[in-house]
């Protein structure tokens, strides 16, 4: 069934364009058909993956590569899809009001609808290479969106950056994949997890995942992407950047953690990633005056958070961190709804323009109230709830991870509470600053544009105030992570406890921020952005750029010359070492059987020299022919006629061919300046002259076997009936390798008459 | 030596499994006839029967001499079917050259088939040639990239104003080479195939005779492809001195045997390494490559790309995989340095590229690397994974070729990224497909890209060459880098001005068919592989 869902995704989107062109807007309702009917199936079958019993489906996609789809829904999925599908219908609806009519609605809502699909299959992914492949399907289908406006320069950046971060880390993360599922002997996330392995190898593949999840997550320093894609439509911005995808490697984080949190770097590089981007993000969002931009620091923020809760890997704070992902989902989602709203209405997110608009859009301002209250921790919301329990589990864990992770976590709950205000103050009540410009005029909002956003804030309401509501389904999720003692419960009221202090600590301290924000501003203009993550990605790209030019001027720079010298240097060394390393010589045949090849030896030696020190090109050709008639000599010697005089003719041949092609070359070679390269041109030289020699050398006297020679020279009359044994080699005892080379002629034969052909014809000069 | 106990029966004709070699047969016949045609030009009817003469008179003579008469008739008909087409097709005999050349291609995909189904993998010829699952793999890769040729070039080359005669049947001497190479067990085999298919594609490279890149590019390629010939034959000869014996099973098992000279043996796989490296452009022999993919015509050079390195990676499989498996401790070690500079080189040097044509060109050979680890993995998961990896970079790679082709007929020169800016907004059905083709050759899942890398990481990990993989992996995500590239540029940018004066590209007939059916084989073959993966494996039989 969970497959027929996820193939239902690609259908619908599939049909939407086409669906678009009959019906607009409307595409919307058809698309968010798809979400709506994981969200029926869940709740149908709720019951059981809340009582334990997890869902489990394989398809066997390629048996022949063990390659099988599993996919499986515990009480962490079962959470997830909350927030995928059941959000996801909601910003369907939000679309539908959202979007004026336009042509390519439909390409929107077909991205939109695959993205739906994809993030539902990350979640319910069973097997490791089934959960990349969903993945990196989320982070193309999110490059699609973030790039919908693709007229803008700045949205194509961003899209792209969003792209290769993410698709890198993806990468990353798959070769993760394969060191870890190698040394488990499988591929199945939830057999890893039941007997997690243990080694180097692990080690590191557990930091390429890791490096997955934290560009996914948006972590530092990688978070610089997840600003930059706030250029996307709102409803993208909502769905993908705050709700769900960036919540992917989270998710991964919050599975892995409880079976590797022990490897020693788990817990210092998780937890300390997840406290600095808290921090990094909150102090950001601090400054902002896009509310968008604001809300997406504090995104960054928020998922720091969760990565140092889930990260942690104890029972007490993978509580709080599920608890806080579905808080999380709720009041940031329904948060970047309400700006949508401000933006549509109104016409601008710049809070320096916005003024009053608590008069001008009310129902919409009361959202933004208690979506932001809950991001700031108050209660009696979810957020608050979430925030507490956080505390506790830090305070608890406080003998495993000391209390740099709480401090870390109350500073950024202060930041929190900052921003939050600084973001309602901002938008909703501040008096204008007349600086930037008139305020604008607002329009007010359709009750179907409000829907969506209203019931994320009434969720985030009614799970506060009655935590008993969600009990089930966290408890759920956090015993699918982890074995928990006793089931842990959800309350609002936990009595005077040290997490109560320092939440009363939290709100003091952010209200303190807030009223001081003036000198916090001309702090920040003064510190100015850390050292940019921003930065970091350009120069990545830039260096990746340079070190591939470098890399091409040096090993590349299209010298046929320097192509051979590396060809046959290595020609020369690898076998050459193995000779010299492993060779041995059993008898060196004399030197010189008599005077004459001595003769002879000594002159071919001359005659080569001659053929390289030539400054002329017929003085060079008339050596290297000389070289040739002395091998014929030798063979004469050695008592081969008929080989010498077929040397003979070769040479001559050849060297009639060179004076007939040289009519048409300079009468020198062309003047060297380079001594350097004359030098090595040398040393290639006589590397491979002398590898050559020591190679016949090897070659004559490893002989084990009987030379067949004897047998041509016994059977050619006999077998063959022929009295010369060459001819009878060529067409009897090795004929089909004289009949391959005559092919091989025949091709010779049609390259020359195509040049010679092309010659005479005309042809135009280029392409 | 089998050769000479064969010949040893005296009196008797030789037994030769033309059935077995029916491929190659068929396409060198082809390739004769298209030549033939040519010979006899447009309109030269006295010389089309004077050929029709000649080709009766031979045909009559070889069948009494050798008393089997299947081949001469064939060859008779291939004379009367050629005055008849040609009589037919009077005034545009590229047309013809081209349809053969294309019905050839679909006769080897059949003959291939038949001979899978009905003969046992064995060796024939005197055990020159296998017929085995990777002869047979590598004829289908072969032939389909072939056919893919054929459809993309046509008007390419007619604009180009290069569609010579001699055009086809060199393709079609090429593929014969190609698949010779698939299906050599013996080195003296090898060679000859290797020397078969590289002349024609020296020539092919300079076809276009009046463009300097193409001269430039043929030269090199001729100069250092004749080097690494001999380097080859060194290393043939060096295993012939060691066990004397050309034959890869004779071979093989007599270079296992303790006592073999260390040295030497290691000294003629290095040889052969050479070899084997500058056809499958491995790093450092990878240099000619994108210097001549850049200057060859483009669809030479999408053929070159597919379908040379599927034959040269199936006798680099069969030597060392098969022959010399049971030395794999001795060679591994040097391939594995060599793959891993293949891997990194080739990604990192096509970042830089801004031509697509000489991009894809060190994409290729960073691909050579991840062949590389399916053909260490020296195991059937392996030999399996090569062939289904070569079959589909063979599909994606002449695609990719196919549709810069197509954008070289718009543009009149080669085409930089800058090109293609926009391209997708304008022609968003070719850009579409391009990109399927980028996401595939990036492997991206959902597409046979991903499949195949999967399928060879996967034999390799279980090789314990997991270090290799995870390089390999790091290679990708450089890849990836390059391939999305262009995706971004013909999507998301703007069109340069010149380019908006342009009609958008609408590709039609063979070239439309062709991008087609490329581009379906790579989502189907990415989402149901299934059927091909069993393919591969059942082919990933070596007979020696």
């Amino acid at each position: 069934m969970l497959l027929a869902l996820l193939a239902l995704h690609v259908a619908v989107a599939l049909a939407a364009p086409t669906v678009a062109g009959r019906a607009g807007r409307w595409v919307f309702a058809f698309c968010g058909l798809a979400p709506a009917a994981v969200v029926v199936w869940a709740s149908g079958r709720a019951g059981g993956i809340l009582a334990g019993r997890a869902v489990e489906e394989t398809l066997r996609w390629v048996p022949a590569l063990d390659l099988a789809v599993t996919l499986r829904v515990d009480g962490f999925s079962l959470l997830m899809i909350a927030l995928v599908s059941g959000v996801g219908v909601l910003i369907f609806a939000y679309s539908w009001s959202y979007f004026e009519p336009r042509p390519d609605l439909g390409r929107f809502a077909a991205a939109l609808t695959g993205f739906a699909g994809a993030m539902l299959g990350v979640v319910v992914a069973d097997n490791l290479f089934v959960l990349y492949v969903f993945w990196e399907l989320t982070s193309i289908t999110s490059y699609l969106l973030i790039g919908f406006e693709d007229d803008k320069e700045e949205a194509r950046g961003a899209a792209l950056q969003a792209l290769l971060v993410t698709v890198a880390g993806g990468l990353a993360m798959l070769a993760g994949f394969v060191l870890i599922g190698s040394a488990a002997g499988t591929y199945s996330l939830s057999q890893v997890l039941a007997e997690p392995p243990t080694g180097t190898a692990v080690g590191i593949g557990l930091l390429l995942v890791l490096l997955g999840a934290f560009t996914k997550s948006a972590q530092v320093p990688f978070h610089s992407w997840l600003p930059g894609a706030m250029v996307a439509p709102t409803p993208v911005s909502a769905y993908l950047h705050s709700a769900t995808m960036v919540k992917a490697g989270v998710y991964l984080v919050a599975r892995l953690a409880p079976a590797f949190g022990a490897v020693v770097f788990w817990r210092p590089l998780v937890v300390g990633v997840g406290v600095a981007t808290m921090l990094v993000g909150g102090w950001r969002a601090l400054r902002q005056f896009d509310l968008k931009l604001l809300l997406a620091f504090g995104t960054v923020s928020q998922l720091g958070f969760m990565m140092a809760l889930l990260g942690a890997g104890t029972p007490e704070a993978t509580f709080a961190g599920v608890v806080l992902l579905l808080a999380h989902g709720a009041f940031k989602c329904a948060l970047f709804l309400v700006v949508g709203i401000v933006d549509h209405e109104a016409g601008t997110r710049d809070l320096r323009r916005l003024s009053g608009l608590r008069h001008a859009l009310p129902i919409t301002f009361a959202v933004a109230v208690v979506a932001g209250a809950s991001m700031a921790g108050l209660p009696p919301l979810l957020g608050f709830v979430a925030k507490e329990l956080a505390y506790d589990g830090l305070l608890a864990d406080a003998h495993q991870l000391g209390l740099a992770p709480l401090a870390g976590a109350v500073a950024g709950s202060v930041l929190t509470f900052g921003y939050t205000a600084r973001f309602l103050w901002g938008g909703f009540a501040s008096p204008v600053d007349v600086r930037a410009g008139a305020p604008p005029h607002a329009h007010r909002p359709s009750a179907a544009f409000l829907a969506p956003a209203v019931t994320l804030a009434a969720v985030t309401v009614v799970l506060g105030a009655l935590p008993g509501l969600a009990d089930g389904l966290s408890a759920a999720a956090a015993t699918a992570l982890q074995e928990h003692h006793e089931p842990p419960h959800l309350a609002l009221w936990h009595g005077v406890t040290p997490a109560l202090w320092l939440s009363v600590l939290t709100v003091v301290a952010g209200v303190a921020l807030f009223a001081t924000r003036g000198r916090v501003e001309a702090l920040q203009e003064r510190v100015g952005g850390l050292p940019g993550a921003q930065e970091a990605y350009d120069r990545a790209v830039d260096g990746l750029q340079r070190l591939s030019e470098g890399l091409t001027g040096v090993v590349q720079n299209g010298s046929l010359p320097v192509y051979l010298a590396v060809i046959l240097l290595t020609a020369a060394v690898l076998p050459g070492g193995a000779v010299l390393l492993g060779g041995s010589l059993a008898s060196p045949p004399p030197l010189a059987e008599s005077w004459a090849q001595v003769v002879v030896t000594v002159g071919i030696l001359v005659a080569s020299v001659a053929t390289v020190m030539m400054r002329r090109r017929f003085a060079a050709v008339l050596m290297l022919g000389s070289v040739g008639y002395g091998v014929a000599l030798l063979f004469v010697l050695q008592g081969a006629p008929d080989l010498a005089l077929t040397q003979f003719l070769i040479e001559t041949l050849s060297v009639i061919l060179f004076v007939l092609v040289l009519r048409h070359l300079p009468d020198r070679f062309s003047h060297h300046r380079w001594r350097l390269g004359q030098a090595l041109r040398w040393v290639v030289a006589v590397g491979v002259g002398v590898f050559m020699f020591g190679f016949a050398l090897m070659a004559g006297t490893a002989r084990t076997r009987q030379p067949i020679s004897r047998y041509f020279l016994e059977n050619s009359l006999p077998e063959a009936g022929g009295h010369n044994v060459v001819n009878v080699i060529l067409v009897d005892f090795r004929g089909l390798d004289t009949l391959g080379e005559i092919t091989v002629l025949v091709v010779a034969a049609l390259g020359v008459a195509s040049l010679v052909r092309a010659s005479r014809r005309g042809e135009p000069a280029g392409p | 030596m089998t050769v000479l106990a064969q010949t040893a029966v005296s009196g008797a004709h030789p037994e030769i499994a033309w059935a077995a070699i029916s491929p190659e047969l068929t396409l060198f016949g082809v390739a004769i006839l298209v030549l033939m045609l040519d010979t006899a030009g447009e309109q030269r009817p006295g010389a089309s029967l004077l050929v029709l003469g000649v080709t009766l008179v031979g045909a009559g003579l070889a069948g009494v001499a050798t008393g089997a008469w299947v081949l001469p008739a064939l060859a008779a008909l291939a004379g009367v079917a050629q005055l008849a087409l040609t009589a037919r097709w009077r005034r545009r005999p590229r047309l013809l050259g081209a349809v053969l050349a294309g019905a050839g291609f679909v006769a080897t995909i059949g003959l291939t088939a038949w001979q899978q189904a009905t003969a046992p993998a064995q060796t024939v010829v005197a055990g020159m040639v296998a017929a085995d699952g990777v002869a047979h793999f590598t004829r289908y890769t072969v032939a389909v990239a072939g056919l893919l040729t054929v459809g993309l070039g046509f008007g390419y080359l007619e604009e180009r104003r290069i569609h010579r005669g001699e055009y086809y049947p060199l393709l079609l001497l090429a593929a014969t080479g190609m698949t010779l190479l698939g299906a050599s067990a013996d080195l003296i085999m090898v060679f000859i195939a290797i020397e078969v298919l590289s002349l024609s594609l020296y020539i092919l490279t300079g076809f276009p005779k009046r463009d300097l890149t193409a001269q430039e590019s043929a030269l090199k390629y001729f100069l250092l492809g004749a080097f690494s010939s001999a380097l080859l034959l060194y290393g043939v000869a060096l295993v012939y001195g060691i066990t004397g014996s050309t034959n890869l099973a004779e071979a093989g098992a007599a270079m296992a045997v303790v006592g073999t000279p260390v040295g030497l043996s290691v000294a003629a796989l290095a040889l052969l390494i050479v070899g084997f490296g500058f056809k499958t452009a491995v790093v450092p022999f990878h240099m000619w490559t994108p210097d001549v993919y850049q200057g060859a015509p483009t669809p030479v050079t999408g053929f070159m790309s597919a379908a040379t390195k599927a034959a040269a990676f199936a006798a680099f499989l069969r030597v060392f995989s098969g022959a010399f498996g049971p030395l794999v401790l001795t060679w591994r070690p040097a391939l594995y340095t060599l793959a891993v500079a293949t891997m990194m080189v080739g990604a990192l040097l096509a970042v830089v590229q801004t031509d697509l044509k000489r991009m894809l060109g060190y994409s290729a050979i960073a691909h050579a690397g991840y062949v590389l680890i399916g053909l260490m993995s020296v195991s059937r998961d392996g030999v399996s994974a090569t062939l289904f990896y070569l079959l589909v970079y063979a599909i994606m790679s002449v695609g990719s070729f196919g549709v810069l082709t197509a954008l070289e007929r718009r543009t009149h020169k080669a085409v930089a990224l800058d090109d293609v800016r926009g391209f997708g907004r304008r022609s968003p059905l070719v850009a579409g497909i391009m990109a399927l083709f980028l996401f595939g050759l990036a492997g991206l899942p959902g597409t046979a890209g991903f499949m195949a890398k999967f399928a060879v990481f996967r034999a390799g990990v279980e090789a314990d060459l997991t270090w290799l993989v995870v390089v390999a992996v790091v290679s990708s995500v450089i890849a990836a880098f390059f391939y999305l590239r262009v995706v971004v540029a013909m999507f998301m940018d703007d069109e340069p001005p010149e380019a908006a004066a342009q009609p958008p590209l609408a590709p039609r007939g063979a070239v439309a068919a062709s991008l087609a059916a490329a581009s379906a084989a790579v989502i189907v073959l990415g989402v149901v592989p299934g059927a091909l993966v069993d393919l591969a494996s059942r082919a990933a039989t070596v007979a020696l």
